[in-house]
Protein backbone atom coordinates (compact mmCIF):
# COMPACT_ATOMS: atom_id res chain seq x y z
CA UNK A 1 0.00 0.00 0.00
CA UNK A 2 1.53 3.31 -0.91
CA UNK A 3 -0.16 6.56 -0.01
CA UNK A 4 0.47 9.45 -2.30
CA UNK A 5 1.75 12.60 0.31
CA UNK A 6 0.03 15.26 -0.96
CA UNK A 7 0.05 19.04 0.53
CA UNK A 8 -0.37 19.64 4.24
CA UNK A 9 -3.02 22.06 2.75
CA UNK A 10 -4.86 18.71 1.39
CA UNK A 11 -6.07 17.88 -2.03
CA UNK A 12 -9.47 16.30 -0.47
CA UNK A 13 -12.69 17.65 -2.26
CA UNK A 14 -15.59 18.00 0.32
CA UNK A 15 -19.03 19.32 0.72
CA UNK A 16 -19.65 22.49 2.35
CA UNK A 17 -22.09 20.52 4.89
CA UNK A 18 -20.68 17.43 5.01
CA UNK A 19 -19.87 15.92 8.32
CA UNK A 20 -15.99 16.25 8.27
CA UNK A 21 -13.83 14.84 11.23
CA UNK A 22 -9.91 15.05 12.59
CA UNK A 23 -8.77 11.94 12.92
CA UNK A 24 -5.52 9.39 12.45
CA UNK A 25 -4.51 8.40 9.08
CA UNK A 26 -1.66 5.74 9.50
CA UNK A 27 1.18 6.17 7.54
CA UNK A 28 4.60 4.99 8.21
CA UNK A 29 5.05 1.06 7.03
CA UNK A 30 4.77 -2.01 8.47
CA UNK A 31 5.27 -2.77 12.13
CA UNK A 32 6.66 1.06 12.51
CA UNK A 33 2.99 3.30 12.76
CA UNK A 34 3.03 7.07 12.19
CA UNK A 35 0.17 8.69 12.34
CA UNK A 36 -0.96 11.83 10.55
CA UNK A 37 -4.17 14.18 12.34
CA UNK A 38 -6.10 15.20 9.05
CA UNK A 39 -9.21 16.39 8.81
CA UNK A 40 -11.69 14.89 6.19
CA UNK A 41 -14.98 13.97 4.97
CA UNK A 42 -16.04 11.59 8.17
CA UNK A 43 -17.82 9.07 5.72
CA UNK A 44 -14.55 8.84 3.88
CA UNK A 45 -12.04 5.66 4.46
CA UNK A 46 -8.47 7.31 5.79
CA UNK A 47 -6.63 6.74 2.83
CA UNK A 48 -8.73 8.61 0.77
CA UNK A 49 -7.54 12.39 -0.29
CA UNK A 50 -7.71 15.20 3.18
CA UNK A 51 -8.98 18.13 3.36
CA UNK A 52 -6.00 19.15 5.49
CA UNK A 53 -3.20 17.96 7.60
CA UNK A 54 -3.18 19.40 11.19
CA UNK A 55 -0.50 17.42 12.80
CA UNK A 56 1.42 14.49 13.26
CA UNK A 57 1.90 11.86 15.94
CA UNK A 58 4.64 9.34 16.53
CA UNK A 59 3.34 6.61 18.83
CA UNK A 60 7.08 5.21 19.02
CA UNK A 61 8.87 7.18 22.09
CA UNK A 62 11.98 8.20 20.38
CA UNK A 63 15.77 8.03 22.10
CA UNK A 64 14.92 10.87 24.40
CA UNK A 65 11.77 8.96 26.09
CA UNK A 66 8.94 10.93 24.41
CA UNK A 67 6.02 10.98 22.25
CA UNK A 68 6.54 13.59 19.56
CA UNK A 69 3.26 15.39 18.78
CA UNK A 70 2.77 18.52 16.67
CA UNK A 71 -0.49 20.25 16.42
CA UNK A 72 -1.42 23.28 14.11
CA UNK A 73 -3.88 24.63 16.33
CA UNK A 74 -5.19 27.74 14.40
CA UNK A 75 -6.34 25.45 11.63
CA UNK A 76 -7.80 22.74 14.44
CA UNK A 77 -9.23 25.50 16.45
CA UNK A 78 -10.75 26.42 12.95
CA UNK A 79 -12.21 23.12 12.15
CA UNK A 80 -13.88 22.80 15.56
CA UNK A 81 -15.60 26.07 15.12
CA UNK A 82 -17.11 24.82 11.83
CA UNK A 83 -18.27 21.50 13.75
CA UNK A 84 -15.82 18.76 12.83
CA UNK A 85 -16.33 15.53 14.70
CA UNK A 86 -12.62 14.33 16.67
CA UNK A 87 -11.66 10.89 16.70
CA UNK A 88 -11.27 9.66 20.92
CA UNK A 89 -7.71 9.12 20.18
CA UNK A 90 -7.10 12.83 19.08
CA UNK A 91 -9.60 14.20 21.43
CA UNK A 92 -7.45 12.12 23.83
CA UNK A 93 -4.03 13.95 22.25
CA UNK A 94 -5.91 17.44 22.28
CA UNK A 95 -6.79 16.87 26.01
CA UNK A 96 -3.15 16.14 26.82
CA UNK A 97 -2.01 18.71 25.12
CA UNK A 98 -4.41 20.89 26.94
CA UNK A 99 -6.74 22.55 24.48
CA UNK A 100 -9.47 20.54 25.87
CA UNK A 101 -10.05 19.24 28.93
CA UNK A 102 -8.74 15.65 29.82
CA UNK A 103 -10.57 13.18 28.19
CA UNK A 104 -12.02 10.26 30.38
CA UNK A 105 -9.85 7.88 28.45
CA UNK A 106 -6.92 9.08 29.31
CA UNK A 107 -8.36 9.23 33.01
CA UNK A 108 -8.89 5.41 33.36
CA UNK A 109 -6.14 4.50 31.24
CA UNK A 110 -3.98 6.52 34.22
CA UNK A 111 -5.82 4.54 37.40
CA UNK A 112 -5.81 1.43 34.95
CA UNK A 113 -1.91 1.60 34.78
CA UNK A 114 -1.58 2.85 38.41
CA UNK A 115 -3.49 -0.36 39.98
CA UNK A 116 -1.71 -2.62 37.90
CA UNK A 117 1.88 -0.95 39.21
CA UNK A 118 0.39 -1.34 42.14
CA UNK A 119 -0.73 -5.25 41.99
CA UNK A 120 2.65 -6.06 40.25
CA UNK A 121 4.50 -4.29 43.65
CA UNK A 122 2.34 -6.05 45.59
CA UNK A 123 3.02 -9.01 43.96
CA UNK A 124 6.71 -8.58 44.28
CA UNK A 125 7.00 -7.56 47.43
CA UNK A 126 5.02 -10.64 48.15
CA UNK A 127 7.04 -13.37 46.14
CA UNK A 128 10.49 -11.37 47.28
CA UNK A 129 9.15 -12.37 50.81
CA UNK A 130 8.34 -15.85 50.16
CA UNK A 131 11.68 -16.67 48.68
CA UNK A 132 13.86 -14.95 51.54
CA UNK A 133 11.40 -15.80 54.06
CA UNK A 134 12.40 -12.22 55.31
CA UNK A 135 10.15 -9.32 55.17
CA UNK A 136 12.52 -6.52 53.74
CA UNK A 137 10.11 -4.92 51.24
CA UNK A 138 12.31 -2.58 49.38
CA UNK A 139 10.47 -2.00 46.83
CA UNK A 140 7.12 -1.41 48.25
CA UNK A 141 6.71 1.96 47.71
CA UNK A 142 6.76 2.12 44.46
CA UNK A 143 3.55 2.63 42.13
CA UNK A 144 2.07 3.68 45.29
CA UNK A 145 -0.77 6.69 44.88
CA UNK B 1 41.83 44.32 43.13
CA UNK B 2 39.06 45.45 42.04
CA UNK B 3 38.89 43.44 38.82
CA UNK B 4 39.20 40.01 40.62
CA UNK B 5 35.34 41.06 41.27
CA UNK B 6 33.98 40.24 37.55
CA UNK B 7 36.05 37.17 36.92
CA UNK B 8 34.40 33.76 38.07
CA UNK B 9 37.16 30.49 37.52
CA UNK B 10 36.31 27.34 37.47
CA UNK B 11 36.65 25.82 40.76
CA UNK B 12 39.58 22.97 39.84
CA UNK B 13 41.46 26.39 38.55
CA UNK B 14 40.81 28.04 41.70
CA UNK B 15 41.20 25.47 44.12
CA UNK B 16 45.06 24.55 42.04
CA UNK B 17 46.29 28.10 43.11
CA UNK B 18 45.00 28.81 46.02
CA UNK B 19 47.98 29.22 47.84
CA UNK B 20 49.23 31.98 45.47
CA UNK B 21 49.11 35.51 46.31
CA UNK B 22 45.92 37.16 45.71
CA UNK B 23 47.62 39.37 42.56
CA UNK B 24 49.59 37.04 40.55
CA UNK B 25 46.07 35.04 41.00
CA UNK B 26 44.33 37.21 38.87
CA UNK B 27 46.78 38.23 36.40
CA UNK B 28 47.06 34.24 35.69
CA UNK B 29 43.29 33.83 35.47
CA UNK B 30 43.62 36.61 33.08
CA UNK B 31 45.76 35.47 30.62
CA UNK B 32 45.40 31.72 31.09
CA UNK B 33 43.22 30.11 28.31
CA UNK B 34 41.76 27.52 30.69
CA UNK B 35 39.71 29.92 32.93
CA UNK B 36 36.47 30.23 31.29
CA UNK B 37 35.43 34.02 31.69
CA UNK B 38 31.85 35.12 32.17
CA UNK B 39 29.89 37.71 31.48
CA UNK B 40 28.70 39.08 35.07
CA UNK B 41 25.91 41.48 33.46
CA UNK B 42 24.37 41.09 30.31
CA UNK B 43 26.17 42.30 27.57
CA UNK B 44 23.91 43.00 24.92
CA UNK B 45 23.22 46.79 25.85
CA UNK B 46 26.64 47.23 25.48
CA UNK B 47 27.20 45.13 22.61
CA UNK B 48 24.52 47.15 20.34
CA UNK B 49 25.09 50.58 21.74
CA UNK B 50 25.82 52.69 18.71
CA UNK B 51 28.77 54.44 19.44
CA UNK B 52 30.60 50.45 20.42
CA UNK B 53 29.51 49.08 16.97
CA UNK B 54 31.21 52.20 15.24
CA UNK B 55 34.55 51.04 17.03
CA UNK B 56 34.08 47.04 16.65
CA UNK B 57 33.25 47.98 13.10
CA UNK B 58 36.39 50.17 12.33
CA UNK B 59 38.63 47.56 13.96
CA UNK B 60 37.78 45.24 11.49
CA UNK B 61 39.00 46.83 8.65
CA UNK B 62 37.20 45.38 5.63
CA UNK B 63 39.20 44.04 3.33
CA UNK B 64 36.93 42.87 0.57
CA UNK B 65 39.59 40.10 -1.10
CA UNK B 66 39.23 38.02 2.54
CA UNK B 67 35.39 38.64 2.67
CA UNK B 68 34.96 36.89 -0.92
CA UNK B 69 38.08 34.63 -0.25
CA UNK B 70 37.35 31.31 -1.42
CA UNK B 71 35.42 29.02 0.79
CA UNK B 72 34.90 25.02 1.15
CA UNK B 73 31.32 25.38 -0.17
CA UNK B 74 29.87 23.50 -2.82
CA UNK B 75 29.50 26.33 -5.17
CA UNK B 76 33.07 28.66 -6.15
CA UNK B 77 32.15 29.08 -9.17
CA UNK B 78 33.69 32.05 -10.67
CA UNK B 79 31.78 33.97 -13.84
CA UNK B 80 33.36 36.41 -15.89
CA UNK B 81 31.70 39.13 -17.93
CA UNK B 82 33.15 42.03 -20.11
CA UNK B 83 31.81 45.49 -18.61
CA UNK B 84 32.32 49.02 -19.14
CA UNK B 85 34.17 51.10 -16.27
CA UNK B 86 30.92 52.17 -14.96
CA UNK B 87 29.34 48.55 -15.05
CA UNK B 88 32.84 47.48 -13.28
CA UNK B 89 32.26 50.63 -10.85
CA UNK B 90 28.71 49.85 -9.85
CA UNK B 91 29.44 46.11 -9.67
CA UNK B 92 31.99 47.00 -7.06
CA UNK B 93 29.48 48.82 -5.32
CA UNK B 94 27.01 46.01 -5.05
CA UNK B 95 29.57 44.15 -3.93
CA UNK B 96 30.81 46.21 -1.50
CA UNK B 97 27.26 46.59 -0.15
CA UNK B 98 27.40 42.94 -0.09
CA UNK B 99 30.16 42.82 2.10
CA UNK B 100 29.28 45.01 4.69
CA UNK B 101 25.72 42.37 5.04
CA UNK B 102 28.31 39.55 5.34
CA UNK B 103 30.84 41.00 8.23
CA UNK B 104 27.29 41.87 10.17
CA UNK B 105 28.75 40.84 13.66
CA UNK B 106 27.10 37.72 15.64
CA UNK B 107 25.66 39.56 18.94
CA UNK B 108 27.38 38.89 21.86
CA UNK B 109 24.23 38.82 24.65
CA UNK B 110 23.71 36.83 27.76
CA UNK B 111 23.27 32.84 28.52
CA UNK B 112 19.23 32.46 28.78
CA UNK B 113 18.34 30.39 31.47
CA UNK B 114 15.74 28.04 31.97
CA UNK B 115 12.94 28.78 33.53
CA UNK B 116 10.20 26.33 34.80
CA UNK B 117 6.79 27.52 33.71
CA UNK B 118 4.00 24.90 34.97
CA UNK B 119 0.49 25.30 32.86
CA UNK B 120 -1.39 22.52 35.32
CA UNK B 121 -0.68 20.12 37.59
CA UNK B 122 -3.09 16.80 37.60
CA UNK B 123 -2.13 14.37 39.98
CA UNK B 124 -5.07 12.25 38.65
CA UNK B 125 -3.54 11.80 35.59
CA UNK B 126 -0.17 10.03 37.29
CA UNK B 127 0.63 7.08 35.09
CA UNK B 128 -1.26 7.80 32.15
CA UNK B 129 1.63 6.96 30.03
CA UNK B 130 5.29 5.58 30.34
CA UNK B 131 7.09 8.08 28.32
CA UNK B 132 5.92 12.43 28.54
CA UNK B 133 4.21 14.04 25.46
CA UNK B 134 6.04 16.90 23.80
CA UNK B 135 3.49 19.10 22.17
CA UNK B 136 4.79 21.53 19.44
CA UNK B 137 1.86 23.96 17.84
CA UNK B 138 3.24 23.89 14.32
CA UNK B 139 0.87 26.93 13.28
CA UNK B 140 2.32 28.66 9.98
CA UNK B 141 3.76 32.08 10.30
CA UNK B 142 5.08 31.64 13.74
CA UNK B 143 8.65 32.58 14.94
CA UNK B 144 11.23 30.38 15.97
CA UNK B 145 11.54 32.00 19.46
CA UNK B 146 7.93 32.27 19.51
CA UNK B 147 6.85 29.03 19.17
CA UNK B 148 4.80 27.35 22.17
CA UNK B 149 6.39 23.83 22.94
CA UNK B 150 4.85 22.26 25.83
CA UNK B 151 5.88 18.80 27.72
CA UNK B 152 2.85 16.73 29.78
CA UNK B 153 5.05 15.06 31.82
CA UNK B 154 4.03 11.46 33.79
CA UNK B 155 2.86 12.70 36.37
CA UNK B 156 0.21 14.58 34.76
CA UNK B 157 2.14 18.34 35.18
CA UNK B 158 1.53 20.47 31.82
CA UNK B 159 4.61 22.71 31.40
CA UNK B 160 6.57 24.84 28.82
CA UNK B 161 9.60 23.00 27.25
CA UNK B 162 12.89 23.29 29.09
CA UNK B 163 15.25 25.44 25.78
CA UNK B 164 16.81 21.98 24.88
CA UNK B 165 14.50 20.59 23.99
CA UNK B 166 12.82 23.63 22.21
CA UNK B 167 15.55 23.19 20.68
CA UNK B 168 15.55 20.04 19.45
CA UNK B 169 12.14 20.18 18.57
CA UNK B 170 11.90 23.29 16.83
CA UNK B 171 15.31 21.82 14.64
CA UNK B 172 12.91 19.08 13.48
CA UNK B 173 10.12 20.45 12.76
CA UNK B 174 11.67 23.83 11.09
CA UNK B 175 15.23 22.73 10.68
CA UNK B 176 17.80 25.40 10.32
CA UNK B 177 19.82 25.08 7.09
CA UNK B 178 23.32 23.56 8.30
CA UNK B 179 22.00 23.09 11.67
CA UNK B 180 22.37 19.38 13.26
CA UNK B 181 20.53 17.94 15.44
CA UNK B 182 23.04 16.47 17.55
CA UNK B 183 25.69 18.37 18.34
CA UNK B 184 28.48 18.21 15.52
CA UNK B 185 31.73 16.07 16.87
CA UNK B 186 33.77 18.86 15.92
CA UNK B 187 32.54 20.31 19.47
CA UNK B 188 33.25 17.86 21.72
CA UNK B 189 36.28 18.87 23.60
CA UNK B 190 38.92 16.58 22.33
CA UNK B 191 38.26 17.37 18.57
CA UNK B 192 37.67 20.97 19.40
CA UNK B 193 41.25 21.01 20.95
CA UNK B 194 42.50 19.49 17.53
CA UNK B 195 40.77 22.47 15.52
CA UNK B 196 42.39 24.56 17.62
CA UNK B 197 46.00 23.49 17.74
CA UNK B 198 45.55 23.67 13.90
CA UNK B 199 44.37 27.68 13.90
CA UNK B 200 41.10 26.88 11.94
CA UNK B 201 39.30 29.92 14.40
CA UNK B 202 37.41 31.32 11.26
CA UNK B 203 35.91 27.70 10.58
CA UNK B 204 34.73 27.02 14.29
CA UNK B 205 33.24 30.35 14.53
CA UNK B 206 31.36 30.35 11.63
CA UNK B 207 30.16 26.55 12.53
CA UNK B 208 29.13 28.03 16.04
CA UNK B 209 27.13 30.43 14.59
CA UNK B 210 25.07 28.17 12.69
CA UNK B 211 24.55 25.51 15.19
CA UNK B 212 24.16 28.03 18.45
CA UNK B 213 21.57 30.56 19.05
CA UNK B 214 23.92 33.61 20.56
CA UNK B 215 22.27 32.79 24.00
CA UNK B 216 23.42 29.33 24.54
CA UNK B 217 25.66 28.77 26.82
CA UNK B 218 27.58 26.18 24.47
CA UNK B 219 28.16 29.18 21.96
CA UNK B 220 29.33 30.86 24.52
CA UNK B 221 31.99 28.43 26.14
CA UNK B 222 33.20 27.68 22.37
CA UNK B 223 33.98 31.19 21.91
CA UNK B 224 35.32 31.96 24.61
CA UNK B 225 37.78 28.94 24.33
CA UNK B 226 38.66 30.08 20.72
CA UNK B 227 39.42 33.60 21.54
CA UNK B 228 41.53 32.85 24.20
CA UNK B 229 43.49 30.84 22.04
CA UNK B 230 43.84 33.32 19.86
CA UNK B 231 45.02 35.63 22.50
CA UNK B 232 47.64 33.26 23.29
CA UNK B 233 49.00 32.10 19.93
CA UNK B 234 48.57 36.07 18.99
CA UNK B 235 47.16 35.30 15.41
CA UNK B 236 44.73 38.18 15.53
CA UNK B 237 45.54 38.46 11.64
CA UNK B 238 43.56 35.48 11.06
CA UNK B 239 40.04 36.82 12.30
CA UNK B 240 40.84 40.65 10.86
CA UNK B 241 38.21 41.27 7.97
CA UNK B 242 36.04 38.64 9.30
CA UNK B 243 32.38 38.66 10.97
CA UNK B 244 34.38 37.78 14.25
CA UNK B 245 36.55 40.06 15.10
CA UNK B 246 34.30 42.49 16.65
CA UNK B 247 32.99 40.38 19.24
CA UNK B 248 36.74 39.60 20.02
CA UNK B 249 37.73 42.70 20.39
CA UNK B 250 34.86 43.37 22.79
CA UNK B 251 35.40 40.38 24.53
CA UNK B 252 39.13 41.34 25.36
CA UNK B 253 38.14 44.81 26.37
CA UNK B 254 34.88 43.91 28.59
CA UNK B 255 37.22 41.14 30.53
CA UNK B 256 40.63 43.53 30.37
CA UNK B 257 43.09 41.44 28.45
CA UNK B 258 43.66 43.87 25.56
CA UNK B 259 46.94 43.91 25.80
CA UNK B 260 48.00 41.05 23.28
CA UNK B 261 45.97 42.69 20.84
CA UNK B 262 46.90 46.38 21.53
CA UNK B 263 50.60 45.11 21.00
CA UNK B 264 49.55 43.51 17.88
CA UNK B 265 48.13 46.65 16.38
CA UNK B 266 50.85 48.95 17.49
CA UNK B 267 53.36 46.24 15.80
CA UNK B 268 51.24 46.73 12.33
CA UNK B 269 51.13 50.48 12.99
CA UNK B 270 47.39 49.99 13.20
CA UNK B 271 47.50 53.36 15.80
CA UNK B 272 44.06 53.96 14.79
CA UNK B 273 42.49 51.14 15.94
CA UNK B 274 44.54 51.00 19.16
CA UNK B 275 43.32 53.82 19.89
CA UNK B 276 39.86 52.74 19.66
CA UNK B 277 40.73 49.49 21.42
CA UNK B 278 41.21 51.39 24.80
CA UNK B 279 38.02 53.53 24.14
CA UNK B 280 35.78 50.67 23.63
CA UNK B 281 38.11 49.35 27.17
CA UNK B 282 37.44 52.28 28.77
CA UNK B 283 34.06 52.63 27.98
CA UNK B 284 32.94 48.89 28.80
CA UNK B 285 34.64 49.36 32.16
CA UNK B 286 32.80 52.85 33.04
CA UNK B 287 36.00 54.64 32.96
CA UNK B 288 36.11 58.24 32.11
CA UNK B 289 37.83 59.61 28.73
CA UNK B 290 38.45 62.56 26.43
CA UNK B 291 35.72 61.25 23.74
CA UNK B 292 36.94 64.18 21.82
CA UNK B 293 39.47 61.72 20.23
CA UNK B 294 37.11 60.09 18.20
CA UNK B 295 36.23 63.42 16.84
CA UNK B 296 39.63 64.29 15.99
CA UNK B 297 40.87 61.27 14.86
CA UNK B 298 37.78 60.91 12.10
CA UNK B 299 38.13 64.26 10.76
CA UNK B 300 41.86 63.44 10.35
CA UNK B 301 41.93 60.07 8.80
CA UNK B 302 38.65 59.62 6.67
CA UNK B 303 37.21 56.77 7.31
CA UNK B 304 38.45 53.86 4.80
CA UNK B 305 35.26 52.73 3.17
CA UNK B 306 35.68 49.21 1.02
CA UNK B 307 34.47 50.83 -2.29
CA UNK B 308 37.15 53.54 -2.22
CA UNK B 309 40.13 50.73 -1.65
CA UNK B 310 38.93 49.22 -4.15
CA UNK B 311 38.38 51.69 -6.66
CA UNK B 312 42.04 53.90 -6.04
CA UNK B 313 43.10 56.04 -9.07
CA UNK B 314 45.74 54.07 -10.61
CA UNK B 315 48.01 57.41 -10.92
CA UNK B 316 47.36 60.69 -10.43
CA UNK B 317 49.55 63.94 -11.21
CA UNK B 318 49.16 65.41 -7.03
CA UNK B 319 52.58 65.61 -6.02
CA UNK B 320 51.28 65.07 -2.07
CA UNK B 321 49.13 61.87 -3.57
CA UNK B 322 52.46 60.43 -5.02
CA UNK B 323 54.60 61.36 -2.04
CA UNK B 324 51.90 59.85 0.24
CA UNK B 325 51.97 56.69 -1.90
CA UNK B 326 55.62 56.20 -1.50
CA UNK B 327 55.76 56.97 1.88
CA UNK B 328 52.34 55.33 2.62
CA UNK B 329 51.31 58.25 5.18
CA UNK B 330 50.24 61.62 4.27
CA UNK B 331 50.34 64.92 6.71
CA UNK B 332 47.36 64.38 8.60
CA UNK B 333 48.40 60.31 9.38
CA UNK B 334 51.33 61.69 11.59
CA UNK B 335 49.10 64.17 13.46
CA UNK B 336 46.38 61.35 14.18
CA UNK B 337 49.68 59.17 14.71
CA UNK B 338 50.81 61.75 17.62
CA UNK B 339 47.23 62.12 18.85
CA UNK B 340 46.63 57.84 19.16
CA UNK B 341 50.24 58.13 20.55
CA UNK B 342 49.31 60.03 23.75
CA UNK B 343 46.37 57.96 24.18
CA UNK B 344 47.94 55.00 24.07
CA UNK B 345 50.56 56.34 26.32
CA UNK B 346 48.31 56.96 28.76
CA UNK B 347 46.59 53.94 29.12
CA UNK B 348 49.72 51.71 29.18
CA UNK B 349 50.75 53.96 31.60
CA UNK B 350 47.78 53.36 34.33
CA UNK B 351 45.74 50.11 32.94
CA UNK B 352 48.06 47.60 31.36
CA UNK B 353 49.14 44.41 32.30
CA UNK B 354 51.77 43.77 30.13
CA UNK B 355 53.71 47.78 30.51
CA UNK B 356 57.25 46.83 28.95
CA UNK B 357 56.30 44.89 26.35
CA UNK B 358 53.58 47.76 25.33
CA UNK B 359 55.92 50.75 25.94
CA UNK B 360 58.73 49.51 23.88
CA UNK B 361 56.75 48.34 20.83
CA UNK B 362 55.32 51.98 21.02
CA UNK B 363 59.27 53.49 20.95
CA UNK B 364 60.02 51.52 18.41
CA UNK B 365 57.13 52.37 16.00
CA UNK B 366 57.83 56.37 17.12
CA UNK B 367 61.17 55.94 15.90
CA UNK B 368 60.28 54.50 12.28
CA UNK B 369 57.25 57.04 12.52
CA UNK B 370 60.19 59.97 12.90
CA UNK B 371 62.05 58.55 10.41
CA UNK B 372 59.14 57.97 7.86
CA UNK B 373 58.53 62.12 9.27
CA UNK B 374 61.91 63.38 8.42
CA UNK B 375 61.50 61.39 4.95
CA UNK B 376 58.34 62.46 4.30
CA UNK B 377 59.69 66.60 5.08
CA UNK B 378 62.27 66.04 2.81
CA UNK B 379 60.49 64.89 -0.26
CA UNK B 380 58.17 67.60 0.02
CA UNK B 381 61.08 70.27 0.17
CA UNK B 382 62.64 68.64 -3.08
CA UNK B 383 59.64 68.61 -4.95
CA UNK B 384 59.28 72.20 -3.47
CA UNK B 385 56.35 72.48 -2.12
CA UNK B 386 55.63 73.59 1.34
Amino acid sequence: MSIPLALASGTGRFYKHSAKIIRFARHGCTNRPFFHIVVMERRKAQHQPVIEQLGTYDPFPNEHEEHLVAFNFERIRYWLGNGAHLSTPVAELLGIAGLLPIHPRTYMTAWRNRRAAEEAAAKASESGADANKAPESKEGGSGTS
Amino acid sequence: MSFGSNLRMFANKASLCCNVNKVTLELFSRCSTVAFLQYDKDPGPSFSNPDVQKLLKSMTRVQLEKVYKKRSVSDNTVEYKFMTSEQLEKQFRKAAERAEKLIQMPPIVKVKEDSQKVISRDPALTNFSNTKFVIADITYGVNSSDRKILVRQTDGTLEYAPLSIRKRINQIYFPHPGRKIRLPRMFEPEHLNRCLANFQYEFILDRACVQFDPYEKEYHEITTKVYNHINESKRFDDLRSTRHFGPMAFYFAWHQIIDDLLYDMIKQDYLKNGAELVALYYQLNGIDYDKSIHEKLETLVQPQSTIQSVLKPKASDDMHEEIKNAIGKSAEDFTADDISFEFIETFVKTKALKKVQLELALQALRETNDEKKKLYHGLKKAHGIS
